[in-house]
C-alpha cells in the first residue's frame, strides 16, 4: 500500500510536487505558529493573513504569468501605484464615478503591461531592463503629473462603495478573499484548461520549439505582461479601497515580495513549471511568517533576517537548480 | 562556424554602447550647465560629480563581473547598507586606526559575497534568488548595526578617500580600473567570461566553475564595501537603508554599460561609464531645468533607449556583415 502510494506520487510532476510541498510549508509555518503563540490560528487572526496574504497573492498571479516564460516584471511597484493614484483623482471619492475610474486604473496597469510585453517580445529588450525602465517612467509620470502627491484632487479618497466593501466585506467573507478566490480559479483554468495555458507552458519550457511549432511566442509574451500588469493594477486598487488613499511607494514592498511568493510556491524562476495553487500557497507562507514574527514584537532586523533565512531554507527543499555533473 | 565567427564580430557595437552613450551624455551636461549658467563648469563641479559617482561606480564593477557570469546579485543593496553601517560605527581614531577597521569591512563585505557565492555555487539555487534571500538577511544586520541613521567618519580617512578639495577620488578611481584590466587577463578573468558564454562547455574543459562562481561574488561583495566606505566618506554618516537604491542603479549600469544579460558579454569598464553617465543624467536633468518629481522618467526612458541602441546598432551591424 505505502510502496504503491509511493509509486503513484512519482508519476506527479515535479510541478504538481511542488504545489504539495508549498502547501505542506504553509501549513508547518501556521500550526508553528499556532503552538508558539497562542491565538495565532484564531478566525480573527488568520482572516487579517489571508487578507494580506490576498495582496501579495494579486501581484504574485502577475509575476508568475512572466516568470513562466522565463520573464521577470520589475515594474510592478509603480504600476500599483499609479493605478491607485489614478483610481482615486479620476473618482474623486464620488460613487457615480467609480465605473470610470476602475477602468482608468485597469487600462494603466493594461497600457503599462502591453508596453513591456511589446518591448521585450518585438524590440528584443532584457525583461529587467524594459520593465525597470517601465517602472522608473511609471514612478516619474506618478509623481510629476500628481506633483508628488499634492495636486487638488490627490486628496480624495476611494468611493465609499468600494471602502465598504474592502473594509466590510460580502456576507461576512472579506471582499479581498473572494476577489482571490475568483483569481485563482481564473489563473488555474487559464493556465491548466485552456489552449493559451498550454502555449504558456510550451513557451516557458523551449520558446524556439514553440515557435517552430506554431506557437505564436510574441503573442503569447505580450498577453502574459499586459496581465501581469492588470493583476498589479487590480491590487492598487484593492489596497487603495483597504486603506482608502493611497500613499507613495504603496508598491515598493510588492516587487520582492512578488517574487519570492512566485518561487516559495513552487514555480521554476526559469520558467515553464508552476500552477497557481501553489503560489496561493507561497503568498500565505509568506505572509504568515511576517504576521507572526510581528505577533511576537521581533524587532525589524528580525523580522528581516528571520524572512529572508526562511526564504533560504525554502528554495534549499524544493527550489534547486539541476546539478551540471 | 561561420555564424560564430559572424556574433564573434558583433561583440563591439554591444560592448561599446556603454562609452558611447557617456560621450553623448557628458555632451549633454557640457551643453546644459554651460546654457544654463553661462560658463564651463569648474573643477568644482567636476570633484563634485566625481564623488557623488564613486559609490555607484564600484557597486556597477561588482555587478558587471556578476553579470559576465551569467548571475545577478541583487544582495548588493545589502551589504552596501551593511557595510555602510559598520563604516559609521566602528571607524573611528587617529593615525592609522581606522584605515586598519576599513580593512575589516572590506573583509565583511567580502565574506557577505562568499555566502552569496556558497548558496548560488554549492546550493545550486538560481542568483536572483539566494541574493533575494540574503538581501533581506544583510538589511536585517544593517539595521542591527545601526538602527536610526547615524554614525561619522573621521576627517583623516575623508582626506584620503573623497577629498572635497583634492581629486583623490581620480586614484582610487584608476585602481579599479586597473585591477579590471589585470584581472581580466589573468586565468580567472578569463573563466569568468568561459562560464558566461556556456557554462557547461566551460565544466567539460575542466573550469571549476563552483569555485570561480564563489570568486565572482566574493568580489561583488568586496566592491559593495569599497562602495559603502566612499558613501560614508562622502555623505559623514550611515543609513541603514542606504543600499537599497543601488539594487536597480547598478543593474542599470551595468545594462547601459553593455553587459549581456545571458553573460559572457561586455566589460566592468562599460559598467563604469554606465554608472557615470547614469550619475551624469541626473545633473544633465538639473540643469535643463526639470522638475525633480519627473527625475525617474527620464531615467526609465534613458535606460530602455540605450539598451535600444545598442540592439539597433547591433542589428545594423549584421545587416552590414551580412551583405559584403
Amino acid at each position: 500500500m505505502n510502496v504503491d502510494m509511493a509509486r503513484r506520487f512519482d508519476t506527479v510532476t515535479p510541478g504538481v510536487r511542488r504545489v504539495f510541498y508549498a502547501y505542506a510549508v504553509a501549513a508547518a509555518v501556521l500550526t508553528l505558529g499556532a503552538v508558539l503563540h497562542p491565538g495565532f490560528a484564531s478566525w480573527t487572526s488568520l482572516r487579517a493573513v489571508l487578507v494580506v496574504a490576498a495582496f501579495t497573492g494579486f501581484v504574485a498571479a502577475g509575476q508568475m504569468l512572466v516568470v513562466l516564460v522565463g520573464g521577470i516584471d520589475l515594474s510592478i511597484p509603480w504600476v500599483l501605484n499609479g493605478a491607485a493614484i489614478v483610481l482615486t483623482t479620476t473618482s474623486l471619492g464620488q460613487s457615480s464615478r467609480l465605473p470610470m475610474a476602475l477602468a482608468f486604473a485597469l487600462g494603466v496597469g493594461a497600457l503599462a503591461g502591453f508596453a513591456n510585453g511589446m518591448g521585450v517580445a518585438w524590440l528584443g529588450v532584457p525583461a529587467v531592463v524594459m520593465t525597470l525602465g517601465m517602472n522608473g517612467v511609471l514612478q516619474g509620470l506618478s509623481l510629476g503629473l500628481s506633483k508628488g502627491l499634492t495636486c487638488a484632487s490627490c486628496g480624495s479618497y476611494a468611493p465609499q462603495p468600494l471602502r465598504d466593501l474592502f473594509t466590510g466585506g460580502v456576507a461576512g467573507v472579506p471582499a479581498a478573499l473572494l476577489v482571490w478566490i475568483g483569481v485563482a480559479l481564473l489563473m488555474t483554468v487559464l493556465l491548466t484548461l485552456t489552449t493559451f495555458g498550454r502555449r504558456v507552458y510550451a513557451v516557458g519550457v523551449n520558446s524556439r520549439a514553440a515557435f517552430l511549432s506554431g506557437v505564436g511566442v510574441r503573442g503569447v509574451t505580450v498577453a502574459l505582461y499586459t496581465l501581469s500588469g492588470v493583476f498589479a493594477a487590480l491590487a492598487g486598487i484593492m489596497l487603495v479601497g483597504y486603506g482608502g488613499q493611497p500613499s507613495l511607494g504603496l508598491g515598493d514592498p510588492y516587487l520582492f515580495e512578488s517574487i519570492a511568493a512566485v518561487v516559495v510556491g513552487g514555480v521554476s524562476i526559469l520558467g515553464g513549471r508552476g500552477h497557481y495553487l501553489g503560489v496561493v500557497a507561497g503568498s500565505l507562507t509568506l505572509v504568515a511568517v511576517t504576521t507572526f514574527l510581528q505577533a511576537q514584537r521581533v524587532p525589524e532586523y528580525g523580522r528581516l533576517m528571520i524572512y529572508g533565512l526562511v526564504i533560504l531554507v525554502i528554495l534549499f527543499a524544493y527550489g534547486r537548480d539541476r546539478s551540471h555533473d | 562556424m561561420r555564424e560564430f565567427m559572424a556574433r564573434l564580430r558583433l561583440v563591439p557595437a554591444q560592448a561599446g554602447l556603454g562609452y558611447v552613450v557617456l560621450v553623448a551624455t557628458a555632451a549633454a551636461y557640457l551643453v546644459v550647465y554651460t546654457s544654463s549658467l553661462g560658463r564651463f563648469p569648474t573643477s568644482f563641479d567636476y570633484l563634485s560629480i566625481l564623488n557623488t559617482m564613486l559609490p555607484l561606480v564600484f557597486v556597477a564593477i561588482g555587478q558587471s563581473l556578476v553579470v559576465l557570469t551569467g548571475g545577478i546579485d541583487l544582495s548588493v543593496g545589502g551589504i552596501v547598507s551593511l557595510c555602510v553601517t559598520v563604516t559609521a560605527t566602528t571607524v573611528t581614531g587617529t593615525g592609522l586606526a581606522p584605515f586598519g577597521w576599513l580593512l575589516v569591512v572590506l573583509a565583511l563585505g567580502a565574506a557577505c559575497g562568499a555566502v552569496n557565492g556558497m548558496i548560488v555555487a554549492v546550493g545550486r539555487i538560481a542568483p536572483i534568488l539566494a541574493t533575494l534571500a540574503t538581501l533581506s538577511i544583510f538589511t536585517g544586520l544593517a539595521l542591527w548595526v545601526l538602527p536610526v541613521p547615524g554614525g561619522s567618519i573621521p576627517p583623516v580617512v575623508r582626506n584620503v578617500l573623497s577629498n572635497p578639495n583634492v581629486p583623490t577620488g581620480l586614484i582610487w578611481l584608476g585602481v579599479a580600473v586597473g585591477g579590471w584590466l589585470v584581472l581580466r587577463r589573468t586565468r580567472f578573468g578569463m573563466r569568468v567570461y568561459a562560464i558566461g558564454s556556456d557554462e557547461t562547455s566551460a565544466r567539460a574543459v575542466g573550469v571549476p566553475a563552483g569555485r570561480v562562481k564563489l570568486g565572482v561574488y566574493a568580489l561583488s561583495g568586496l566592491c559593495s564595501a569599497l562602495a559603502a566606505i566612499f558613501y560614508v566618506s562622502t555623505t559623514t554618516a550611515g543609513d541603514a537603508n542606504a543600499g537599497a537604491p543601488f539594487i536597480l542603479t547598478s543593474i542599470a549600469s551595468v545594462v547601459v554599460g553593455g553587459v549581456a544579460f545571458t553573460g559572457g558579454r561586455g566589460s566592468a569598464l562599460g559598467a563604469v561609464a554606465g554608472a557615470v553617465a547614469l550619475t551624469l543624467v541626473i545633473d544633465v536633468l538639473f540643469f535643463a531645468g526639470i522638475d525633480p518629481l519627473y527625475q525617474s522618467l527620464f531615467q526609465g526612458l534613458f535606460l530602455v533607449v540605450a539598451v535600444l541602441l545598442g540592439t539597433a546598432a547591433t542589428f545594423l551591424t549584421r545587416r552590414r556583415r551580412a551583405t559584403p
